[in-house]
């Protein structure tokens, strides 16, 4: 005979809220880089956009593939191991003579597998998400070691390579892979009722099922896409860097983590967008930009990065408790 | 010292636990004058006196969202008030915190048992309160210090075992224990025999007696009449959250409280209209799966099918068999007379059944969405166009629910868990109204709701009736299955026991079948 008590006055609607957070985020960047550009003079030159730009993109894709996951209340530890296997994937294959096309396609393919293996896991073994994607963490990076024998495969294909260096219409491509993801992902997430599935089972998946969403369904979906973003980055950084190595992107799903909970994803479900993690991405980007700028040590970074996910995501939780 | 069983090792130590101010037996303990609580525009209690004597078994009664809740967790320090004051002993007090209500001898015993489900007995009774020696737990000496206050009791539970072995109903005897042992003088029970079995109460009601006799003053909470004659020197009633009055139980009868609990008459609050029966929409055969054996029932057009029976006697879980939740395990299912296969919750939705769940908070709501994506998640494949969903047909659809269903909410957009419980209700069910339906099977829509909401969810029963469907309502409140099944179904331990036509049987018959003496 438990009453919930009544608060209708006070909730308050909550898409302004949104809106509001995804601007301070907007704000908290440009006002990051008005900053670097008034304390050094490197900071505002093209090259070093262009670098901050591919630096960020890749944990940016990430995120968004990570937020997929966190907001049906599921975390995905293994995409750092992903986008390492996957170099060593597309190198391999393109060692063994396989055209570049299909090799990249066969790599995208892998990942949706790894992540299928995930919802699998969960879904069919009933494993913890957190078990089951740090078990793949360490055997996909075994994989790797084992297939390169704990050394490099170096990609000789030089349309490859050239790409991550490409600009297109002035900006990075690597960047323009942001948008070419962000874009789909984000008509997914908030417009199409696969997304709405997502927050639904990610809230009490016990009443999504019940109103007729295939729950399974959904964690299939959200793992397979973090998998295969993580997949695709996997290519992005073969490309930068020219070769296939599977101890690359060491600690990148802490900073997809980070990035997704600092634009506002929650870590217990049911809330987060796509922009949020976009922001948050180049957020970081920025601060390890700067501080190398500025000469900032690189073990001292790794501090303020952690201080500003305590920074941001305590605020954010002032400002849900304000709602209630 | 006061309570039953002051075990607490603290005094050794000087900490002094329990009131330091004995009050005659008969004399006011406890006087509220003018308290109240708000929450935004509504109050949730209006300005309430209320006295309690020392010594007495006090009852508080009223329906559900009368305001006894509040009562209590303003009483436990959980909540603090808006308004009026509250004296302890005859000094005026805050209790403003869980932990000073607990050191003024206030103690409550929740329906929901509120302990540690992987701790021992023992543990549990002295959570917060070890004995140690040097910083090390003594436990052998805790579980057997646990066991003598058990045994002293008559409540033969091993103090060793782990919590979660043990019924719902022996963990609420553990929770009693546990707050006769902490020199409690005035203990609060909130509908503790809900989960108990005949037996059970038995004891239970032993204890507090015993409990009384040693000059604990008792606030007994509960909707159950015949435990408040039983039980009660006085009597409260609430009614939305309007303290009604206080009587002698000597000086009242079951007739005035209930007048003074619903101030309106059973007719005005159900609303049963003689509605032409139509075809057979649903039929089970030997239907049996986890928690339900070989149940054969039938819903046809335009008629209410109750299943009553006891908490736990396969109701919910036979709805749920239905409904493709579990899997059935034998017996067949007939819809419109042709045999289904329903595998899952979709293959139901599609055929024409939707379910209105037990419990909100676990199956019906998704609490921290809007309340618009709530009602529309059953539909959104009908609100898509190509790959988005359509906005505008999405925002109709929530606001005409919201509107139908007088939701009270400034806007779709509201968390879910904003809402009172009429109001979740209420969400739960225009889910199932935008989805449209054949067979609506509500299981405790009632339950914490407020009588005028309970009162509209009546008459959209008839509504839905009309239109040709057949509903399967399921409730553990008798009056309410009893006033508006056309057909009432028993249940006791998984089993369909008896069967009656509208209003063919007693009340005590039909209890007595649910309970099986």
């Amino acid at each position: 005979m438990s009453v919930e008590t009544t608060t209708e006055a006070a909730a308050a609607p909550k898409k302004g809220m949104n809106i509001l957070f995804g601007l301070t985020l907007l704000g908290l960047l440009l006002f990051l880089w008005l900053l670097l550009g008034l304390s050094t003079n490197a900071f505002w030159t093209s090259n070093n956009i262009s670098n901050l730009l591919r630096q960020g993109a890749m944990t940016a894709i990430l995120a968004v593939g990570q937020t997929f996951v966190i907001i049906t209340a599921g975390i995905d530890l293994s995409v750092g191991a992903v986008v390492g296997f996957s170099s060593v994937t597309v190198a391999w294959l393109l060692q063994h003579g396989v055209p570049l096309w299909p090799a990249m396609g066969i790599t995208l393919l892998i990942g949706m597998l790894i992540g299928a293996f995930h919802a699998f896991g969960i879904v069919r073994m009933g494993l913890p998400a957190f078990i089951i994607t740090l078990a793949t963490l360490t055997s996909l990076r075994g994989i790797g070691l084992l297939i390169t024998n704990g050394s490099t495969i170096s990609i000789s294909d030089e349309s490859f390579t050239n790409f991550s260096r490409a600009d297109f219409l002035g900006i990075p491509s690597l960047f323009w892979m942001v948008v070419v993801v962000a874009i789909p992902a984000y008509i997914f997430l908030h417009l199409s009722r696969w997304g709405r599935y997502l927050f639904a089972v990610g809230s009490n998946s016990e009443a999504a099922r019940l109103s007729g969403v295939n729950v399974n369904r959904t964690i299939y979906l959200a793992y397979i896409l973090s998998s295969t973003c993580a997949a695709f980055v996997g290519l992005l950084l073969a490309s930068r860097i020219g070769i296939g190595n599977a101890t690359q992107a060491e600690g990148w799903e802490l900073q997809a983590i980070a990035s997704s909970v600092i634009g506002g994803t929650s870590l217990f479900g049911a809330v987060g967008s796509v922009q949020g993690p976009l922001l948050g991405a180049f957020i970081l980007a920025t601060i390890n930009n700067g501080a190398n700028l500025l000469n900032i040590n690189a073990f001292v970074q790794r501090i303020i990065t952690g201080l500003l996910i305590i920074v941001i995501v305590y605020f954010d939780q002032l400002r849900r408790r304000g709602s209630r | 010292m006061t309570g039953l069983y002051d075990v607490s090792h603290r005094n050794e130590d000087g900490a002094q636990k329990g009131p330091k101010h004995p009050v005659p037996k008969g004399q006011p303990i406890l006087e509220l004058r003018g308290l109240q609580k708000k929450y935004g525009a509504v109050e949730a209690l209006k300005p309430a006196n209320i006295t309690f004597l020392s010594g007495e078994i006090h009852a508080i009664v009223g329906e559900n969202g009368a305001g006894k809740s509040t009562l209590i967790k303003l009483l436990t320090g959980v909540i603090r008030r808006t308004a009026g004051e509250v004296f302890w002993c005859g000094n005026p007090v805050q209790l403003a915190t869980p932990n000073e209500a607990i050191s003024r001898g206030i103690n409550a015993v929740h329906q929901e048992v509120v302990l540690c489900r992987h701790l021992t007995v023992a543990a549990n009774m002295f959570l917060g309160d070890e004995m140690n020696r040097n910083g090390l737990m003594r436990m052998r000496a805790m579980t057997d210090a646990a066991q003598a206050v058990l045994n002293d009791l008559g409540f033969n539970l091993p103090a060793g075992a782990v919590l979660s072995d043990l019924t719902i109903g022996q963990q609420q005897l553990v929770a009693t224990a546990r707050a006769a042992m902490r020199g409690t003088q005035f203990l609060i029970f909130d509908e503790p025999t809900a989960y108990l079995t005949r037996q059970e109460s038995a004891q239970l009601f032993r204890l507090i007696r015993r409990l009384q006799a040693e000059g604990v003053t008792i606030v007994y909470i509960s909707h159950r009449m015949e435990e408040v004659f039983e039980l009660a020197d006085r009597v409260s009633v609430l009614r939305d959250g309007t303290h009604v009055g206080t009587r002698t139980i000597a000086e009242t009868n079951d007739a005035e409280l209930i007048k003074m609990m619903i101030n309106r008459t059973i007719e005005q609050i159900y609303h049963k209209e003689a509605l032409p029966i139509g075809a057979t929409i649903m039929e089970t055969r030997g239907l049996s799966g986890p928690g339900f054996e070989d149940v054969s029932l039938s819903v046809r057009a335009g008629e209410i099918v109750g299943l009553y029976g006891l908490i736990g006697a396969g109701r919910s879980e036979f709805a749920l068999g239905l409904y493709g939740r579990q899997p059935v395990s034998a017996g067949e299912i007939l819809w419109q007379g042709q045999k289904v296969d329903i595998r899952n919750e979709r293959t139901a939705m599609d055929l024409g059944i939707a379910l209105a769940p037990e419990s909100r908070r676990d199956q019906g709501l998704c609490l921290n969405l809007p309340i618009g994506l709530n009602i529309n998640l059953p539909v959104f494949d009908r609100l898509t166009s190509g790959l988005t969903i359509n906005r505008r047909r999405e925002i109709e659809n929530a606001d005409r629910q919201i509107n139908d269903l007088k939701i009270k909410t400034p806007s779709r957009r509201v968390l879910a868990s904003a809402m009172s419980g009429g109001n979740q209700q209420k969400i739960v069910i225009g889910k199932w109204l935008s989805h449209g339906a054949k067979l609506f099977i509500f299981d405790e829509p009632t339950v914490g709701v407020d009588v005028g909401t309970k009162a509209e969810i009546y008459r959209l029963f008839a509504r839905l009736l009309e239109q040709g469907a057949g509903i399967i309502l399921i409730s553990s409140y008798l009056p309410e299955v009893y006033e508006l099944a056309d057909r009432l179904h028993v249940f006791r331990q998984g089993r369909l026991v008896a069967s009656h036509t509208y209003r063919s049987a007693s009340h005590e018959e039909v209890l007595t079948q649910a309970i099986g003496v």
